[in-house]
């Protein structure tokens, strides 16, 4: 059975009289451990796919099962526990917050597990420690947003999306602002999280070379999803 | 290193990034505690008073001259020195009322000015030890004799104004030596101010000094009543028959205090509902800003896997520790407040009862709910918007 299952779904906004799709009747099947990737123009409905599968946004029509259980017909609570302990978010944009240092924003999610994370004295803080250095920033542990680099806080939002132990991987643009050494070094890191952790991983990005490193690619237009 | 980063944690780092606006809402609640816990401590103060009073004198009714109902409360409430007299042929005429069962009087001499040093003005009261259960009962207690002739006892303020302890002292009164014998507790009235003789004295304080009051007059008669009695029956039997005399009854004692004390009340509440509606307009304004403010930042943690109560329970640490600082330093200003005002204001300051450490507690601990309270309930409705917003939605308004 695969894990991700997106049956005929659409997505509609409302701007004043006008209706817009931005997703319109894809289906999809992701098995557990795919790395893919969906490329597509600014405005495709990538970045809205996503947060389909990430429980983040609702749709209009259609289903998304992720291991057989119906998303959307999930509790409020239920939503959120899904998107806690099974999905790690790289969003497209700075998500760090900024009163929090490099260190607490990578505890954040943790603080949402059932019990407030606490698996064992300084675990969590282990694992933290043990993922900066992954993304080769153990340096600014104790910086706050604002004293980073657009890289360096991309790099920080990669590492705080493997904090709960994801099996999903949802990644919008993780390499946008990274210059191309780190853009690799984060691509092997991701390949590594795949093969090792067994990580499904779902990538939007716009480019091309980088698509081209995923197991399976895909392509948005208007919408609409195509297989390539 | 030990694991400390929780969700309070997150609470406080938001309530340090904007230290003025933190600081202007705990101002505003600290003012607006420490008006309630100094309106709350002046009222309690004023009714735990009366109740006092009333509760520890001993009579159903007391019967004094016409017009000086209020005096008679002032004496007892609030410890005011004055003096009114009535001519003591009421007294077998007030035996005589069906429902009365005992009664006796007491004779007031004012003022008692210099006893031995500089001390406030007090009364000197001349009661009848063979009718007497008012003072006697404190008394027998005390002293475990009746008193004789040249012998006077204190109530517990004055022999702390004179500084009278256990040494027996000689004081010169209405041109009388009087020994004073003994100290009498705290009765929790306006007698503890006084110093208390037995009326076999009058004949010799009549003839030594200057006193005005004339030999067969007398200030009050407290009337027990018969069991069963209604006292309201007896107190208009006295009123319909003697022109000459007012009755008050046990539990209208205060009630000329309270009355004059009324529009000082309702500044009270008035400034009371001035100050919450501020509070509360405050909190809702600055939350509705904080809630806008952090509406992405909410958006994100929603995405991180925060459910609607952590985002619920992230704002209540904010709210109950801003509500908890500004409740406890309001609470300390209005205790002071209530404390200095005690000594300055003269209401207060003839009140016999002062807050004990319960009730004091008590006001405390209303004030703290109170200022707690209008804190959650002002930050509710930014809450209740922003715990639903979906986070797709939020995170996007950049």
């Amino acid at each position: 059975m695969p894990q991700i299952v997106v049956q005929d779904i659409t997505k509609t906004y409302t701007v004043g009289a006008d209706v817009i799709p931005a997703v319109q009747n894809v289906s999809l099947a992701v098995e557990e451990g795919d790395f893919l990737s969906i490329v597509g123009h600014s405005g495709s409905g990538k970045t809205t796919l996503l947060s389909l599968i990430g429980g983040i946004s609702s749709p209009t029509s259609g289903r998304i099962l992720f291991e057989g259980k119906d998303l959307f017909a999930l509790g409020s609570d239920e939503l959120s526990e899904y998107r806690c302990s099974r999905v790690g978010f790289m969003f497209q944009f700075a998500s760090l917050l900024p009163m929090l240092t490099v260190k607490e924003n990578l505890l954040l999610p943790t603080c949402f597990r059932p019990g407030g994370g606490e698996t064992g004295p300084g675990q969590r803080e282990k694992k933290a420690e043990d993922l900066l250095r992954m993304v080769g920033l153990t340096e600014k542990i104790n910086a706050y947003p604002s004293q980073l680099s657009g890289g360096q806080q991309r790099r920080v939002a990669i590492a705080r999306a493997f904090m709960n132990g994801p099996a999903l991987i949802l990644a919008d643009e993780p390499t946008g602002d990274l210059d191309e050494e780190t853009e690799m070094d984060m691509m092997n890191f991701f390949r590594t999280m795949n093969k090792a952790e067994k990580i499904t991983f779902i990538m939007v990005t716009h480019n091309t070379d980088i698509a081209k490193q995923t197991q399976r690619r895909l392509r948005m237009h208007r919408g609409l999803l195509q297989e390539q | 290193m030990p694991d400390r980063f929780t969700l309070s944690s997150i609470a406080v780092h938001n309530l340090r990034r904007r230290p003025l606006r933190t600081g202007v809402l705990v101002a505003a609640l600290t003012l607006m505690v420490a008006a309630l816990v100094f309106a709350l401590s002046f009222v309690t103060r004023v009714n735990e008073s009366i109740r006092l009073t009333s509760e520890r004198l001993g009579a159903d009714l007391l019967v004094v001259p016409t017009g000086s109902r209020g005096a008679a409360e002032d004496i007892l409430v609030e410890n005011r020195a004055t003096s009114f007299y009535m001519n003591k042929s009421i007294l077998d005429r007030i035996k005589k009322v069906e429902g009365i069962d005992k009664v006796s009087y007491q004779t007031y001499l004012v003022t008692l000015t210099g006893l031995c040093c500089s001390v406030p003005s007090s009364m000197v009261v001349a009661f009848n030890q063979e009718t007497d259960f008012i003072v006697t009962p404190w008394l027998k207690n005390k002293l475990g004799r009746k008193l004789k002739k040249g012998e006077a006892v204190v109530g517990s303020e004055s022999a702390y104004n004179i500084s009278l302890g256990l040494v027996e002292m000689e004081a010169k009164l209405f041109g009388n030596v009087f020994t004073m014998v003994g100290v009498l507790d705290k009765t929790g009235s306006g007698l503890d101010t006084a110093v208390f003789i037995s009326d076999d004295n009058m004949q010799d304080i009549l003839r030594n000094s200057d006193t005005k009051i004339k030999q067969d007059e007398i200030s009050v008669i407290f009337a027990k009543l018969k069991k069963g009695v209604d006292a309201y029956t007896v107190m208009s039997e006295i009123e319909n028959t003697m022109i000459e005399v007012d009755v008050v009854m046990r539990k209208d004692i205060g009630k000329s205090l309270l009355s004059s004390l009324g529009d000082i009340s309702k500044i009270f509440y008035l400034t009371m509902v001035l100050s919450t509606s501020l509070s509360l307009f405050l909190v809702w304004a600055i939350f509705t800003a904080v809630a806008n403010e952090r509406t992405r930042e909410i958006g994100i943690m929603r995405a991180l896997g925060a459910k609607e109560r952590h985002v619920v329970n992230l704002f209540l640490v904010e709210v109950l520790v801003l509500g908890a600082a500004g409740s406890i330093a309001g609470i300390a200003a209005g205790t002071s407040l209530s404390l200095l005002m005690a000594k300055s204001f003269s209401i207060l300051k003839n009140l016999p009862v002062e807050l004990g450490a319960f009730s004091r507690v008590l006001i405390g601990a209303a004030g703290l709910m109170f200022g707690t309270g209008i804190c959650v309930l002002g930050a509710l409705f930014p809450l209740q918007r922003l715990k639903k917003l979906e986070p797709l939605l939020v995170i996007k308004q950049e």
